[in-house]
């Protein structure tokens, strides 16, 4: 799938888009301003409005819930009420109707925190089905089933709205809310969403807490849906518990979906097809749901982006290939010049492991190991496969809690501390399996290492206030800087998703640089590179030291091991079985028995393990 | 307290413990929540109530054919809707969109064929819904029978699992990969186990006819409570399914009782929530922990 | 750096693995690998980590698809099979990390080595008896759930497991994994009486030099090529395989 968080700043694209507002626009003109079809554009504008929060919410932040109906609810209810039984003006209703919808977005979101995707899912169409009867049982609140009756069109300056007033508001209120949107994806917050919905583990090591990031789309969602429910209220003047079913629900998802979940157009393609078509078919009224269940069923199966995501498919095959990728190693000429790439000091933190246990089950995995890495050095792990090396980086990131121990970084304990705080504190960290956005470009994957560094707000970020787009743009510039520096910055507009292996641990390095990280832990970075990637990856370390930063390696390649480390330490079984120089390390009897078999025992001395410089001898 | 609350709690109870098991007998190969296992429930009820009550058949060959039935509409939306979407991506999510689409398919559809209107079925002689007193509970036969069978069920589905083809099916379920090196074929085990599920379903309706009767509004409650069992009772657990079942039906009862009836979902759903929250697995654990 | 896609000796040619690109997604893992194991003999194929051995072990147990060249089983064109046919064709692949089902208990574990089969109770208890007398620590444990035995245990299950078919060809994927030196022991004695018994074997090991002293003939993998083959004598001593396990420049 195409990107589909990059921009489209393409003049023709910024022109179509000026035209469609037109058209939005000037659509009153044309119609009959009493008509239904005026009527049945403002209802689409509200089902928009509506659309666009939860296409963040399940599209983008990755939550799918099947209870959104009840944040509309809640907007048009309020509203009503407030309107009709207590005399308040529309806009202080409305503002009540989205407060309300709010606090009802935090509480959907405190079950997401604990539960999977899909229990989550069941557990708001129970809530949805529960919601419904709730309405009708509340009847001292909402009347039950005979509803709220009599809700007026919202007054400007004393004058009551004609439709097509209201419509103009509603689609000034949609326009003003896609484009908000849109602002939201492009920053740390939409970088922030994506990473929760494909690598919640990437977000911690770039200091994002998942938590609240599921929290703030709620809210959103929630709050876009209670401005839909406001004008909802306005549009059908009557209010009843039947609006709100469970149904009503799965169909709001069932058009984000068929428009495209987290696709930028796809709630307002969707709203336009669901709702639209419908409408048109009228004489199939009996047949729609059957209707409904048949295109979702074809969707999924054959265009599971939607309807944006197919287009973008179809664009995508009839535009000429692009010349074929040249060979996935990185070229040479973009290695020297990483060479050359100045970066500020870092200051690098120590890190102090004390008698670290941690059992899963019944199997020890770390059976008290002890490590000691002084600030600006490289200190290796080393073992056989299973002795607990990524199991110890885990621990010390606090991906997984410790059973006992002390794990100090820079002279400060971390217990206790979540991974996204130690983040904070200056680790940072790559994956033995990259862990990068797919969906994102190379500079956007390496951008969201600088979530927590970045101070923008929500609402300057929404709004595209001067400092949050001077800060985004001196950090878009820095993150150009680090894939530099690591030697990829050829690639920083394709897709992660696109990036032959070896570039993506590079983008990692690069990203885990951004966040400011004073000590780095590398997992297997060599796994899988070819001898010249291998090289590059040895010569970016190096540079990394140079700056001052700490770097704490686990790899099976002792030649890079032996090359660049100042420390190694075995562990095998989840015990450290030697410590100290690598001339040292792997001069023990017992290391290379363990790691290597019984030949290095009677073999050369250990001169040959370590690489010796180019210009000596090869060993014998 | 009125103990009749107990009996129409495990009444009901079991029946959403069998709509749980026939809900894990589909997860266990697949890791998939069918989100049209409501429907397919309902659906047994009203094919069931259509040929033995409408039609007027003996009730085994109604049976019969109710159990193949569903079975193979089950197995249609395997090939249809699930292995598709499997395929593509073993960890795809897709299916959810798809089991939805095919639970609104079915809902429909059946809601064109037979309307609105309830069925009443009538168990066959000698169980019957008439009431009698027995141990200070007014219960009738068929309560009786249902909660009896239920065990049976839950216990001849473990027997299933022993069976050489149910190992192979825990075995895809704890390790897929594994499993494929040991010479099983996922795939094959999957379209068994969505037509067990299915005929399952199927079986559930026909015995929850006589206490809920026949309606085509059933499935989206049972969906729910059904789910609510499998996840409460950790989803592949059978007999944790059964506990949960229980849990849930005299929760509901009580609420309907001490509270009024429209808010006995809402009290339902609270407490489901809030075990969930606090056991993520559900009261019984992970099966297969598997070791980092 | 020799390539040497031939084996040293006459014999049949049981398995032939030519010209092989393997990946996941965009990414490449193997490129051009070939790779051949005669019939009854014990073939090792050696590598630092990360180089790819088990990458090719999933590919020619149909795991993986090559997007490039063939494998070739027992005179049948093997590539694009799916697991449970190649399985079901004698090729058996015994995983690294001891990939057991660890809630069922032993004599399960083994009953699932034969999913598929249908055996009379003689030619069952025939085969379990010949894994008992080779393993007999599992029979002591055979009603234990797999989860409980220990690593060792675990590892000689999961090679009994694959035994219980009697395989043409059995690929075992690091056994000596995580195992202490005298379980090391009884697994390649283990390994050796299988092949011979007439199985034939392709041994993949972190324990090089054990490895070596086993099989007859070693294939070296080095960043997703094949970069040396022969006599495992020979290639016990050449540079290659050091050059494979310290990437010299």
């Amino acid at each position: 799938m195409a990107a589909s968080v990059a921009k489209s700043r393409s003049l023709p694209g910024l022109l179509v888009q000026a035209a469609l507002v037109v058209i939005v626009l000037a659509l009153p003109l044309a119609l009959d301003p009493y008509g239904y079809p005026l009527f049945v554009a403002t209802q689409l504008g509200v089902y928009v409005i509506a659309a666009i929060g939860l296409n963040l919410l399940a599209g983008y932040a990755g939550q799918v819930s099947l209870g959104h109906g009840a944040f509309i609810a809640i907007g048009a209810y309020a509203t009503a009420l407030l309107t009709v039984d207590h005399g308040w003006s529309f806009w202080l209703a409305a503002l009540a109707g989205v407060v309300l919808s709010a606090l009802m977005g935090v509480l959907m979101a405190l079950p997401s925190f604990r539960l999977s995707t899909w229990y989550f899912a069941f557990i708001t169409l129970a809530f949805a089905q529960v919601f419904e009867k709730m309405i009708v049982e509340w009847r001292g609140l909402t009347k039950g089933f005979a509803g709220v009756v009599g809700v007026q069109p919202p007054s400007v300056f004393g004058h009551v709205l004609e439709p097509a007033g209201v419509y103009w508001l509603v689609a000034i209120i949609a326009i003003i809310g896609f484009w908000l949107v849109n602002n939201i994806v492009h920053s740390r917050f939409g970088r922030g969403f994506v990473a929760v919905r494909d690598a919640p583990a990437a977000a911690q090591a770039a200091g994002a807490s998942p938590a609240r990031l599921k929290l703030l789309a709620f809210v959103i969602a929630a709050c876009f849906a209670g401005v839909a429910g406001a004008f909802f209220a306005v549009q059908k003047t009557v209010v009843t518990p039947d609006d709100f079913t469970a149904e009503f629900s799965i169909f709001f998802l069932l058009t984000v979906v068929l428009g495209g979940l987290g696709t930028r157009w796809g709630p307002v393609v969707g709203a336009l097809v669901f709702f639209l078509v419908p409408e048109l078919l009228t004489g199939l009224e009996s047949w729609r749901m059957m209707v409904y269940g048949a295109a979702l069923l074809a969707l999924m199966l054959f265009a599971p982006h939607g309807l944006v995501g197919a287009a973008r498919s179809l664009f995508d095959r009839l535009r000429p290939k692009q010349a074929a990728q040249p060979a996935e190693t990185v070229p040479p000429e973009a290695a020297h010049e990483a060479a050359h790439v100045e970066r500020p000091a870092i200051s690098g933190l120590s890190l102090e492991v004390k008698d670290l246990r941690k059992s899963f089950g019944g199997v020890v995995a770390l059976g008290g190991v002890d490590l000691s890495v002084a600030p600006g050095t490289c200190a290796a792990i080393v073992g056989p496969n299973g002795s607990g090396k990524t199991t110890l980086l885990n621990v010390v990131g606090a991906y997984y809690r410790r059973d006992a121990g002390a794990v100090l970084l820079g002279g400060r304990e971390t217990k206790g501390l979540s991974p996204q705080q130690i983040a904070g504190e200056g680790l940072g960290r790559t994956f033995q399996t990259p862990r990068l956005l797919g969906e994102l470009t190379v500079l956007d994957n390496v951008l969201l290492g600088a979530y927590r560094r970045e101070r923008a707000s929500l609402a300057g970020t929404m709004l595209r206030l001067p400092g949050a787009m001077l800060e985004a743009a001196q950090l878009r510039a820095e993150a150009m800087e680090l894939l530099a520096f690591v030697g990829v910055a050829d690639r920083a507009h394709d897709l992660a998703s696109e990036t032959p292996h070896g570039h993506q641990r590079l983008v990692e390095i690069a990203r885990a640089l951004m966040g400011g990280a004073r000590l780095i832990m590398l997992d297997e970075p060599a796994a899988g590179l070819s001898l010249t990637e291998l090289d590059r990856l040895e010569q970016l370390i190096r540079r990394i030291l140079a700056l001052g930063a700490t770097v704490v390696i686990v790899e099976h390649h002792l030649d890079l091991v032996a090359s660049i480390a100042s420390h190694v330490t075995v562990l095998d079984r989840g015990a450290v079985l030697a410590s100290g120089s690598p001339q040292a390390v792997f001069a023990d009897a017992a290391v290379m028995a363990a790691y290597m078999g019984e030949r290095a025992l009677n073999d050369p001395p250990a001169g040959d393990l370590c690489h010796p410089r180019p210009a000596e001898a090869e060993g014998a | 307290m009125d103990i009749d609350i107990l009996a129409r709690g495990l009444v009901a109870g079991s029946l959403y413990a069998l709509v749980a098991v026939s809900f894990n007998i589909l997860y266990r190969p697949t890791n998939v929540f069918n989100f049209a296992q409501g429907e397919l429930v309902m659906l047994g009820a009203m094919i069931f109530a259509s040929l033995a009550t409408v039609l007027g058949w003996p009730w085994y060959a109604a049976l019969i054919i109710t159990l193949v039935g569903v079975g193979l509409l089950t197995l249609l939306i395997d090939v249809v809707a699930v292995a598709p979407v499997l395929a593509r991506s073993q960890h795809g999510t897709g299916w959810v969109i798809t089991t939805l689409a095919a639970s609104l398919i079915i809902a429909n559809g059946v809601n064109r064929i037979w309307g609105p209107d309830p069925i009443v079925v009538r168990p066959p002689a000698p169980l019957t819904t008439d009431t009698f007193s027995l141990a200070g509970m007014t219960v009738s036969a068929y309560q009786i029978f249902l909660v009896l069978l239920t065990i049976i069920l839950v216990l001849a589905i473990e027997q299933v699992y022993r069976t050489r083809q149910g190992k192979a099916v825990l075995a895809v379920a704890e390790d897929r990969e594994a499993a494929l090196l040991r010479g099983v074929n996922p795939l094959r085990l999957s379209r068994w186990s969505f037509f067990l599920g299915g005929a399952f379903a199927g079986l559930t309706g026909v015995l929850a006819a006589p206490v809920l009767y026949a309606s085509t509004g059933l499935g989206p409650a049972l969906l729910l409570k059904g789910f609510a069992a499998a996840a409460v009772g950790s989803i592949g657990n059978n007999r944790g399914a059964l506990i949960a079942g229980y849990l849930i039906g005299v929760t509901e009862a009580l609420g309907a009782a001490l509270l009024s009836p429209g808010y006995q979902e809402a009290v339902v759903f609270l407490l489901v929530l809030c075990v969930l929250l606090v056991w993520p697995h559900g009261l019984f654990g992970r099966p297969f922990a598997r070791t980092v | 750096m020799t390539m040497v896609p031939e084996a040293g000796h006459t014999g049949e040619l049981l398995l032939s693995v030519e010209n092989v690109d393997v990946g996941y997604g965009h990414v490449g893992v193997l490129e051009g690998v070939s790779l051949s194991v005669r019939r009854g003999s014990i073939a090792a194929l050696v590598g630092r980590n990360g180089a790819g051995k088990s990458t090719l072990l999933r590919a020619i147990s149909g795991l993986l698809t090559p997007s490039r060249g063939q494998i070739v089983f027992n005179g049948r064109v093997i590539s694009r099979d799916k697991p449970h046919v190649i399985v079901a064709g004698g090729l058996l692949h015994v995983a690294e990390g001891r990939r057991l089902f660890r809630s069922q208990s032993v004599d399960d574990n083994l009953e699932l080595g034969v999913y598929g089969l249908k055996l009379d109770a003689a030619a069952w208890r025939r085969r379990l008896a010949r894994v008992f007398e080779l393993f007999p620590v599992l029979e002591e444990k055979r009603n234990l759930p797999a989860g409980a035995l220990s690593g060792g245990q675990q590892q000689m299950l999961a090679i009994g497991q694959a035994m219980m078919r009697e395989p043409v060809l059995l690929m075992l994927d690091e056994p000596s994994l995580g195992l202490s030196p005298l379980l090391v022991d009884q697994v390649f004695a283990a390994i050796m009486a299988l092949q011979q018994a007439g199985t034939t074997i392709l041994l993949v090991e972190q324990l090089v030099e054990r490895a070596l002293e086993i099989a007859s003939e070693a294939w070296v993998l080095q960043n997703g090529r094949m970069i040396a083959s022969g006599p495992a004598a020979q290639i016990a001593a050449s540079d290659e395989l050091r050059a494979a396990y310290m990437a010299a420049h």
